[in-house]
């Protein structure tokens, strides 16, 4: 493939830790090898599963994140074959503490620069601790703000697996600067990920340096925040809209179109005008604006808003989102195919770049590259 | 240049940063502890946003008000080891300065609106006209076209991560979407993906002599992780939404209470051997039907009450270890006190400290990204706004010690205010037991 790291070789050994990163890669142009047991990656067993493909075959994990990748399928108690498909790699990915597998264990290339992307770290107390995208989010402080006051905190997006894919972002940033140095001083070196330093470098609203600032416990306030009014999430006729106003002219823009929509001459009494005065009568406030956002559907409100110069996005669905009219326009979507070759709908490349980098190819079948490699 | 072994790998990079709260501001704290020179170009008549916020313990205090800009926190946590440069981009002087030193950089990163850099003349046709080679690296909320139609729509922080989809996957099964309040998903994958577009760009430029031109849609970006949810509606109609803290690969994953106030634990327990581990410590507590994983699955509400039941018996910090020495994922739904006396975070130096001008000195969080031969290095604290504005000018952009008065009295640039005013954070003389080998932050 072509691409800024074409002639890049890596090898991933890992399951959703390091996918992400191994597919921007391979989007990128290097030869990504996933390295799967005879039994196949646990990607593979991850659901939502297509129809009418048997398995291993039929994830949409493993159809979505392998892309671009080759598939070859080494028994981990064969050392050599390991020895021979890790021979020429650039970068190895894995997520596992060194010497507690063969693979860990296994002598490599000097030149090989390993990234291992890891629950708690390579160091520290809690080294040997398992993890998992929930085990993350509770480990970083998010956890336990984000939710209803009288329902258990939530993890945030907990489907998506973002600790995960930050803790895949967070190694490819540093196997990008160890190959970077490698090729300045002709030294490979290795990269460290703690997943819950991932998460904990993406919240620090919840972090010690905020909290030492203003001492204030965090607690979860559902889906509004009493730093503004309004400040969250309103109902609307088809789902919700997320509404931030703080800034004096954001309030003037937003009163006027609740008064000009409902009739309401209260709420642009300039009383109102004070940040605090809203957050103190939030209820009343909440009231008016839904009065207003129970008309219309979220991109109504959300064009009209915009218009207004108001901060207002929609709460998309996955359904609102593939239909939203801004994608369309843009071409964002692309397609992959499936082993049956049904094609699917797919994101399109995650950044827009004037050079010709990212080009996608399906996701492998089970070994479908370990003769290449292996023979 | 000799290169050696331990340079870090942006030596002799330099980037004209144009940042404001997080998503470019992250990006270039990557850079800067990997050897980068970072510019924060600030502007005093359109401050970044953390610069408004100032601190809370300075609220009251009116003798420190014109030194607030450099008390929040946020400014070290995203600005670190960068070198502050002020300069008023609207002012023909000032925009000519930038300019200059535009010119001697190697990368400009943006998260400035898209609209907002061709109205001030900092898009990336005016950038490489004065620097062809350039790694321009811009995270706007919709992307740089001006004819896509929310090109002008303004989005950011908290508004964001409900647009991408994440609020809707937010939240127990049958509530309303809970919303993400504290965390912006999109700022931080935009950031890390914008390093990962500047590094990709500084090796062809090196490899090629070429510069690149790379726009993050911070809506496209974000949306790039929901590949499996967008195929699955594609395929099946399925609209793939918040399950609270359960997994779609298996059961038990929850989280839940144990013995105290707002005290939890979050367990992840998905797989057989998972399960089996878990059984051995619940015992009878559980009914025996669920060692059937379908049962588990289709059961879950009885599943996760009899778990629920078990662990309210128990301190969850106590819990935590005991699950984890069995074998299990799990961990105390931490709190921010909880963070503060998190021992394994502190003993792997995820708390720095360094110097600042204006506070003698300040924390703020580690690099998640760990390299072993070139670890990083963190040069200063967050700078103090214009901090760096004259040896910048000078050094960078050549200018004459008079010609930078003179832009300063033009109003083209500005330097630190009041240098000579400096105070401590009220937890100054806490700060060491942030740092490893310490005794326990608990009793701060």
């Amino acid at each position: 493939m072509s691409g800024p790291y074409s002639g890049l070789r890596v090898v991933d050994t890992t399951g959703l830790a390091g996918a992400y990163a191994t597919r921007l890669l391979a989007g990128m142009g290097a030869d990504v090898i996933r390295l799967e047991p005879p039994e196949g990656s646990p990607l593979r067993r991850l659901g939502p599963f297509a129809e009418g493909i048997e398995p291993p075959e039929n994830s949409l994990w493993w159809s979505y994140l392998a892309m671009g990748s080759q598939s070859v399928v080494i028994d981990p108690e064969d050392t050599e074959s390991l020895t021979k498909v890790l021979a020429e790699a650039d970068v190895l990915f894995e997520d596992r503490l060194p010497n507690t597998s063969k693979l860990s264990t296994q002598d490599i290339n000097p030149k090989t620069i390993r990234t291992r992307i890891l629950p708690f770290g390579l160091t520290g107390p809690k080294r040997d601790w398992r993890s998992s995208n929930l085990i993350a989010w509770a480990a970083s402080g998010i956890l336990y703000t984000t939710g209803f006051t009288d329902r258990a905190p939530v993890a945030p997006a907990a489907p998506v697996q973002l600790a995960y894919h930050a803790s895949a972002a967070s190694a490819l940033v540093g196997t990008l600067l160890a190959l970077r140095s490698r090729r300045l001083t002709g030294v490979a070196q290795e990269v460290e990920i703690s997943m819950q330093e991932a998460a904990l470098s993406i919240a620090p609203e919840t972090g010690v340096p905020m909290f030492m600032d203003d001492r204030v416990h965090r607690e979860r306030s559902g889906n509004r925040r009493d730093l503004g009014r309004p400040f969250g999430l309103y109902p609307c006729q088809d789902g919700f809209v997320s509404i931030i106003v703080l800034m004096p002219r954001h309030w003037v823009a937003m009163s006027q179109w609740v008064a000009e929509a409902t009739d309401n001459e209260s709420i642009v009494e300039e009383v109102f005008a004070d940040n605090a005065v809203r957050v103190e009568a939030r209820d009343l406030i909440d009231d008016w604006v839904e009065e207003l956002t129970q008309r219309h559907t979220r991109l109504e409100l959300f064009e009209e808003g915009q218009r207004r110069g108001i901060p207002i996005t929609p709460v998309n669905t996955i359904e609102a989102l593939v239909e939203d009219p801004h994608l369309q326009v843009a071409d964002f979507w692309q397609t992959t195919s499936l082993q049956d070759d049904t094609e699917v709908k797919i994101p399109g490349a995650p950044f827009r770049s004037s050079s010709a980098w990212w080009s996608m190819t399906p996701a492998p079948r089970l070994g479908q590259h370990t003769d290449q490699y292996l023979s | 240049m000799t290169v050696t072994e331990t340079d870090l790998p942006l030596n002799g990079i330099r980037v004209f940063e144009l940042g404001i709260a997080i998503a470019s501001p992250y990006c270039g704290k990557l850079m800067a502890h990997f050897g980068a020179d970072v510019l924060k170009v600030e502007s005093q008549t359109s401050p970044d946003v953390v610069r408004i916020l100032g601190s809370a313990w300075l609220k009251d205090r009116d003798d420190l008000a014109a030194i607030a800009s450099d008390t929040s926190p946020y400014v070290s946590e995203m600005n670190a080891s960068k070198r502050s440069v002020g300069l008023e981009l609207k002012t023909a002087e000032g925009k000519a300065a930038a300019m200059q030193l535009l010119a001697e950089c190697d990368v400009f990163l943006a998260n400035f609106g898209a609209r907002a850099l061709v109205d001030l003349g900092f898009d990336y046709e005016a950038v490489a006209a004065v620097n062809p080679d350039i790694v321009y690296v811009q995270l706007p909320g919709f992307g740089s076209n001006e004819d896509l139609p929310y090109y002008p729509f303004v989005a950011w922080g908290p508004n964001q991560a409900p647009l991408v989809g994440m609020d809707d996957f937010t939240g127990h099964a049958q509530d309303p979407p809970a919303g993400i309040a504290t965390v912006a998903p999109p700022d931080y994958m935009s950031a890390l993906h914008a390093a990962i577009a500047t590094i990709t760009g500084l090796e062809q430029r090196d490899a090629t002599g070429e510069g690149v031109h790379v726009d993050i849609s911070q809506f496209e970006t974000t949306l790039a992780l929901l590949g499996p949810f967008v195929m699955d509606y594609e395929l099946t109609g399925t609209v793939h939404t918040r399950m609270g803290n359960r997994s779609m690969w298996g059961s038990p994953q929850g989280v839940y209470p144990c013995s105290g106030d707002e005290r939890w634990i979050a367990i992840s327990a998905t797989e057989k051997q998972d399960w089996e581990a878990l059984r051995a410590v619940l015992g009878s507590c559980v009914d025996s039907d669920f060692d059937d994983p379908l049962i588990r699955v289709s059961a879950q509400d009885r599943l996760d009450e009899q778990i629920a039941a078990w662990t309210a018996g128990f301190e969850s910090e106590d819990l935590a270890g005991r699950l984890q020495a069995a074998g299990i994922a799990a961990h105390i739904v931490s709190t921010n006190e909880d963070l503060l006396h998190d021992t394994h975070v502190t003993s792997r130096q995820w708390y720095q400290v360094a110097e600042s001008t204006r506070l003698g000195r300040d924390v703020f969080t580690n690099s998640p990204v760990k390299l072993s031969r070139t670890s990083g290095r963190w040069t200063g604290a967050g700078p103090s706004m214009g901090q760096h504005t004259r040896e910048v000018l000078s050094e960078v952009a050549g200018m004459s010690a008079g010609a930078i008065d003179n832009l300063i009295a033009v109003g083209g640039a500005f330097e630190q205010i009041d240098p000579e005013m400096t105070t401590t954070r009220p937890w100054e003389d806490w700060i060491h037991l942030l740092l490893p080998g310490t005794e326990d932050a608990r009793d701060l």
